[in-house]
């Protein structure tokens, strides 16, 4: 009997459910077609008004509306009730004073029984672990993460920054454990249910986009300085990564495995531990990969406010205006991060590849060896745990050779001779240093001078419009009233101050990371060239590298634009390549065939294909040009910035808080837009 | 079996009505159904509506467009009523979105039906409480998926051994019976790999494991082949052939392989649009479909392969009484004509000892040729009774 | 949809049960965060002068008087906060920036005491580069400012002179005083000490004029020397109201803080730390080791405790 399949042979279970909505939708695409015209001329006509409010029109924020003071005078009776109570409220007694004391005691804990293992034990235990976690055995990846390990702790010693690096790893071991606990459930909470993935997300955006300087101030006033503020503040920046992470992995689940899992009976909590969980485990991992490096930027931060660790090396560095004794503690926070990504990035492959794979049927002899290999590194965990906390050091406690004056002296002179050279010793183009001075008489004084002079309500037009052209109402609704949010708190000005810095330094981004992005996706020579120094600028603590900026283009805006640019350019560089190298290879395959040039499938065919990880880059770079508005206060952006790091340094609650809610409110907006325009247009192609 | 009650039946769902009283079985006799379904229906769309639709006598014969447009609701399953019996295998076959999926899901509610009546050895399932369902499912009824739905994070066995678990058997027990399992369904000494690392056909045969581990009374199949290459396919049909031979438990198959459902059904449902077109033995279908969508769909099938030569046989006359090879009566017309053949003559349908018909080189060519139609319909008015083949 | 709300609930539930044990198993908790005996915690803020009085008070009391120092880095209001809560003993170096927390802790609260002086004077002021005062002696009295406002335009103050600040932490009265004399300069903010030093020795190193909030003692003045600008000489009262500000900064005695137990019951460390007292001139010797020369805070340290024997066994507790 010959196979009869019938035409159209997979069934489709989901379109069956779906087709009835599936009208619903045409109808609104239809409609935005016919919005799209409309809209282009509401555009126009909002920027002539724009323009005519600006020349004519008195265009301040009303006063009725600005609650600035109020806002003000309830934060400073916030800041004022914290200090007063802390000692008496309950609320602190049998709450807040237990956390803070929890997280001092375990980041003590950790640090105590790092220091009684003694520079050895530390280092044998790291590389134990290393080795044993990325698969164990003689494989090369687990022999070269092993290695790793040895010099990164090697580095350390070396360099003379053992403790401190010991300090920091102990902060990063508890912030790392809490935020990744509290990541999975609020994960959880987003995964399971459709409300509170709603209700969660703006929360994660407003986690993630508030500068850490801003509520750095009052989690010292309610958690004390030290490890309490540091621990809150590093588990408020790095848990958001991984609770979107398990919910998209429980969101992601293979349907058929969680159905079959309820076709043998499985009660919820019993699907939850046997398959939702386990089937998530990569995002999960990728979750806890991506909170390390989000905790790790925070090390620095967090010694403003007294956790101590290698961030205090950064700052003491910085005031003696020693750039190359900077960069030993710099590098050795760029090492530990590469480490840990390396670690669990081999962890995530090692969940894929089973025992079964590298040993078939009969390879009894093997299984055991790594059976044993296991065993043995846990027993030398153990063993140097116990013998660490009995008896105390082994061998001496910190390493036994500096070299860090004599490696940073030359760095120091290399990085000062540099940008010396090139700020103004270049020939007839002048130099960064002449440049950013006519950058900013030229681009950066009337771009700020216009949109500050722009009537407010011309810009909730203008910002509405734009909104409705990318498709989203909804995003229009959210950056109108962050708009407005701005123009309450009194920051109308600095806002628009800000947000002019912001624009510039994400179109430089997006300039130059497209232009490196393309080429690192034509030529995987530029590729390696150009990802260990990615890796470095991702990881590298921004302080560093804002002495060498001011260096070069002098204290400014254009100093904190540069700053911000370094700091997003790896992003959009990444995205940008990942973007032009996923494109359909029957779609270049075709282009090829035709016989287009180079140039031309670029601009035809990878271009237009890449579009949605264009706008994800673009979305990407505005997010993390805000993220540095904060580090831009520091070498003269002024601003926004500059209020969040006096609302800190002041000890002014007022000041520094609505300035953090002023960035929050511009990074809503920009995310909203960006992100519309992105999904937008793809709906659009569709 | 029920000749009655079936014909009934396949009446009330080939006509497509009247089955609103259709009698209903609850005392558990030994021929009762394992499974017995009545008017289900199961709608999707905005709750009012979707709620109103059963009791609506207009929507009947609507096509699914033209009742999306009338009432925003799509119907997976339109009043379907049928019994399976046990030991039986009973296939349900229909093409894209002719809601045979959504039916299969109805029988242990992981697709909760909108209406009518679902029985399991006579208790009635859809008035289940929680935990008693859960207990349906984790003993009674086990299913096998299309995407296999394993769980890649565990080993074969353990995969296999997942429905005991979660039914709290002990650890060293259920290993045990999965490791049985796993033996019985062909996959010896691939119990520590994970699914990731087994081809297609493997992974459907530990999908079959899990669910024989639970040693249930009903299996469920949901297009468990249709993932999988032509020649896999067909050695997994003959893993289910040798299963039900010698274990004789009771399948209810989906399929949308005509030439599957024909292979493994003793009965076939057959779906359009959410109802039971016709529902028959493969023979019946094949040679006495019930509309054109069905005599359509039967076209190219082999029909010598399927029809038995008691469909095909004339009467005896006299003379040909004690002459020619014997046949018994669900012989396939394939096989009779190769006896024929070879003995050059016609050849006789004997049944307990006694002729009853004869089949020539022309009644078997006509039904090559599918001119037997005709012929059984004639047949019909000579006042004999249809007769269904036995199973 | 039931199921997933079941799970949340117990999720939910699950966190609730697991905050109560933990709230129940430890009752009231201690609000002040107690070291250990023999560990002394220093804070250190952002500028070199107070990690070299650190560092030597260090050197002492590790090698001489057998404790063990922590130092920890940071901002001087949050160092109001660590000697309030205990979670550091002392503080060495106050130029008296934070008044609103002083007063909060020092005489509301009664936490925090005064330690007396270090002996440093400081001085806040506004300063030119001293090659540019050789060249117009007339910048060093204010009222001449308007005219050599050319002198000091960049692209960020536009039309007006440039007024370099530093990091909003400095107490500064700038825009107060340029405002009331009604000057035609406008305030820069650096941010940062660090972006502020940077900025300074750029523009020294081009000989280009530019007009600084500055202060002494500074490292950076034995590199570039400055010179200050005279402004209205102080009147009693003259800066009590901020918005009226219209003279001089004062001369500072900057002041040493400690936390209430600490000085209390800190035995000989606190002691010691009391009687802490050297001069501008010996703080600025130690800085100039740690910042042009480029030596390791530890070494300068010991460099001057080795060298300056007399001096701290002055220091040293009975």
């Amino acid at each position: 009997m010959s196979t009869t399949t019938l035409p159209q042979p997979s069934e489709d279970k989901e379109k069956e459910k779906a087709t009835a909505a599936a009208p619903a939708t045409t109808e609104v695409s239809g409609a935005r077609a016919l919005l799209a015209r409309p809209a282009l001329a509401a555009f126009g006509l909002v920027l002539v008004a724009l323009i005519v409010g600006a020349l004519a029109l008195d265009g301040n924020w009303p006063g009725a509306l600005n609650w600035s003071s109020g806002i003000k005078d309830g934060l400073d009776w916030l800041s004022n009730w914290l200090t007063d109570n802390r000692a008496t409220s309950p609320l602190f007694l049998y709450f807040l004073l237990h956390i803070s004391n929890w997280s001092e005691g375990g980041v003590d804990y950790v640090f105590t029984f790092l220091n009684n293992l003694g520079w050895l034990g530390v280092t044998a235990l790291a590389t134990a672990v290393s080795w044993y976690v990325s698969g164990a055995g003689l494989k090369v990846r687990s022999l070269r993460i092993a290695l790793l390990t040895l010099c990164t702790f090697g580095v350390f010693g070396v360099l003379g920054v053992w403790e401190y690096a010991m300090s920091t790893l102990a902060l990063m071991v508890v912030a790392v454990a809490v935020s990744a606990v509290i990541g999975v459930l609020l994960g959880l909470i987003a995964g399971l249910s459709e409300t509170g993935n709603r209700i969660l997300r703006p929360v994660f955006d407003t986690m993630q986009v508030m500068p850490a300087f801003a509520y750095l101030l009052p989690l010292v006033l309610i958690f004390g300085i030290g490890s309490p503020a540091a621990l809150v503040s590093t588990v408020i920046y790095a848990a958001p990564p991984m609770a979107r992470l398990t919910a998209l992995g429980l969101r992601g689940a293979d349907p058929a495995a969680l159905e079959a899992s309820r076709s043998l009976g499985s009660d919820p909590w019993q699907r939850l531990w046997t398959a939702r969980l386990p089937l998530a485990r990569k995002e999960m991992l990728l979750g806890l990969n991506q909170t390390i490096m989000m905790a790790l930027s925070m090390v620095v931060m967090a010694s403003v406010i007294g956790a101590g660790g290698l961030g205090d090396k950064v700052y003491q560095a910085l005031s003696k205006d020693n750039v190359g004794l900077a960069l030993i503690p710099g590098s050795c926070i760029v090492l530990i991060a590469i480490w840990l990504d390396r670690v669990t990035a081999a962890a995530g492959d090692q969940l894929d590849t089973s025992p079964g794979s590298t040993r078939t049927g009969g390879d009894a002899g093997a299984i055991a060896l790594e059976k044993l290999g296991g065993w043995l590194a846990w027993g030398v965990f153990v063993v140097f745990a116990a013998v660490g906390t009995l008896f105390g050091p082994i061998g001496e406690r910190s390493w036994p050779i500096d070299w860090t004056v004599s490696i940073s002296s030359p760095l120091t002179k290399g990085i000062e001779s540099f940008t010396k050279s090139i700020s103004d010793g270049i020939p007839v183009i002048g130099g960064t240093d002449v440049w950013a001075s006519h950058f900013t008489s030229w681009i950066l004084n009337p771009m700020r001078d216009a949109m500050q002079a722009s009537p407010w309500w011309g810009v909730l037009l203008l910002v509405a419009v734009l909104a409705w052209m990318a498709g989203s109402w909804r995003a229009g609704l959210t950056g109108v009233l962050s708009l407005a949010v701005l123009g309450a708190l009194g920051l109308w000005d600095k806002s628009m101050d800000t947000l002019s810095q912001v624009i510039v330094s994400v179109l430089c981004t997006l300039v130059v990371g497209v232009v490196i992005g393309i080429l690192a996706a034509r030529s995987r020579w530029v590729m390696r060239l150009i990802r260990p120094i990615l890796d470095i600028m991702q990881t590298m603590p921004q302080f560093v590298y804002l002495v060498p900026v001011v260096a070069l283009v002098g204290v400014g805006r254009p100093a904190a634009i540069l700053a911000a640019a370094v700091y997003a350019l790896p992003a959009v560089i990444r995205i940008t390549t990942q973007g032009l190298r996923t494109v359909d290879p029957a779609a270049m395959e075709a282009s090829r065939s035709l016989g287009s040039t180079g140039w031309q499938q670029l601009r035809q065919v990878q271009l237009p294909l890449a579009r949605p990880s264009l706008m994800l880059a673009c979305n990407q770079g505005v997010v993390l040009v805000l993220a540095m508005v904060v580090i831009g206060g520091l070498v003269g952006g002024g601003a926004l910035g500059y209020d969040v790091v006096y609302g800190l340094q002041k000890s002014d609650l007022g000041v520094g808080l609505s300035a953090g809610i002023a960035i929050v409110c511009l990074g809503l907006m920009l995310d909203r837009l960006t992100q519309s325009a992105g999904t937008g247009k793809r709906g659009g192609t569709k | 079996m029920s000749e009655t009650a079936e014909a009934t039946e396949s009446a009330a769902n080939a006509a497509n009505d009247e089955s609103n009283d259709a009698p209903r079985t609850n005392e558990a006799s030994a021929d009762s159904p394992v499974i017995s379904i009545r008017n289900l229906w199961k709608v999707f769309g905005p709750k009012s509506a979707r709620m109103r639709l059963p009791h609506d006598e207009q929507v009947k014969g609507l096509s699914q467009t033209e009742l999306r447009e009338k009432t925003g609701c799509t119907a997976a399953v339109r009043d379907v009523s049928f019994d399976v019996h046990k030991s039986e295998v009973f296939v349900v076959m229909g093409l894209s979105g002719s809601g045979k999926s959504t039916l299969v899901r109805c029988l242990t509610r992981l697709i909760e039906p909108t209406a009518g009546s679902l029985d399991f050895n006579g208790q009635d399932v859809l008035s289940m409480d929680k935990d008693t369902l859960r207990e349906l499912r984790r003993h009674r009824a086990s299913m096998v998926f299309q995407n296999f739905g394993l769980l890649p994070h565990r080993t074969v066995l353990d995969n296999v051994a997942y429905g005991l678990e979660i039914q709290g058997v002990g650890k060293a027990e259920r290993r045990e019976r999965a490791a049985e399992m796993v033996t019985k369904v062909g996959l010896d000494g691939l119990g520590e790999r994970r699914p990731g690392q087994l081809s297609g056909g493997q992974q459907q045969r530990v999908g079959l494991a899990r669910a024989l581990a639970v040693d249930p009374e009903v299996l469920l199949f949901d297009e468990p082949f249709s993932a999988l290459d032509p020649l896999i396919r067909r050695d997994m049909q003959e893993e289910v052939i040798r299963l039900h031979r010698e274990e004789g438990r009771t399948m209810v198959f989906i399929t949308h392989d005509l030439s599957e459902a024909l292979r493994l059904g003793d009965r076939i449902a057959l779906m359009r649009d959410g109802e039971v077109v016709q529902l028959g033995t493969p023979e019946e279908i094949v040679a006495n479909p019930a509309d054109d969508y069905v005599r359509d769909f039967v076209r190219d099938v082999p029909r010598e392969q399927v029809i038995s030569v008691r469909r095909a046989m004339r009467k005896a006359e006299k003379t040909e009484a004690g002459k020619g090879t014997e046949l018994a009566p669900d012989t396939l017309v394939a096989d009779a004509i190769e006896a024929v053949a070879r003995s050059g003559e016609s050849a006789r349908v004997v049944e307990n000892g006694r002729t009853i018909g004869v089949v020539d080189d022309a009644r078997l060519l006509s039904v090559v040729a599918g001119l037997d139609e005709d012929a059984v319909e004639g047949r019909g008015e000579d006042g004999e009774p249809k007769e269904v083949a036995a199973v | 949809m039931k199921r997933t709300r079941i799970i949340r609930g117990g999720v939910a539930a699950a966190a609730a049960l697991a905050l109560a044990a933990g709230l129940s198993s430890c009752g009231k908790a201690d609000p002040y965060y107690s070291g250990s005996p023999n560990t002394v915690t220093l804070p250190i803020a952002a500028w070199a002068g107070s990690e070299a009085n650190v560092a030597v008070a260090k050197q002492i009391l590790e090698k001489k008087l057998g404790y063990r120092v922590k130092t920890l880095q940071m901002d001087e209001p949050v160092m109001f906060d660590a000697l309030n809560t205990g979670r550091a003993d002392a503080m060495m170096e106050d130029w008296r920036g934070v008044p609103k927390k002083e007063k909060k802790y020092v005489e509301e609260l009664k936490t925090v005491v005064n330690a007396g002086e270090l002996g440093v004077t400081g001085h806040i002021g506004w300063y030119v580069p001293t090659y540019f005062a050789k060249e117009h002696p007339e910048v060093k009295d204010w009222k001449n400012l308007p005219k050599l406002k050319k002198y000091f335009q960049t692209p960020e103050s536009g039309d007006k002179g440039q007024m370099l600040e530093g990091s909003p932490s400095f107490s500064t009265y700038d825009a107060q005083i340029i405002k009331n004399l009604d000057l035609p300069y406008k305030t820069v903010y650096a941010g940062s000490e660090a972006a502020q030093v940077k900025e300074i020795q750029k523009r020294a190193a081009k000989k280009e004029p530019f007009l600084t909030y500055w202060w002494t003692p500074q490292w950076l003045n034995s590199k570039v020397p400055m010179t200050e600008v005279k402004l209205p000489k102080r009147t009693p009262g003259c800066d009590k109201v901020p918005s009226k500000v219209d003279c001089a900064y004062p001369y500072t005695a900057l002041t040493k803080f400690m936390n209430r137990d600490f000085a209390e019951n800190g035995g000989k460390a606190a002691e010691f730390l009391k009687k802490f007292h050297w001069s501008t001139e010996e703080q600025t010797k130690v800085v100039k080791w740690m910042t042009i020369d480029k030596m390791d805070t530890d070494e300068a340290a010991a460099k001057w405790v080795e060298q300056n024997p007399d001096k701290w066994k002055k220091w040293m507790p009975n």
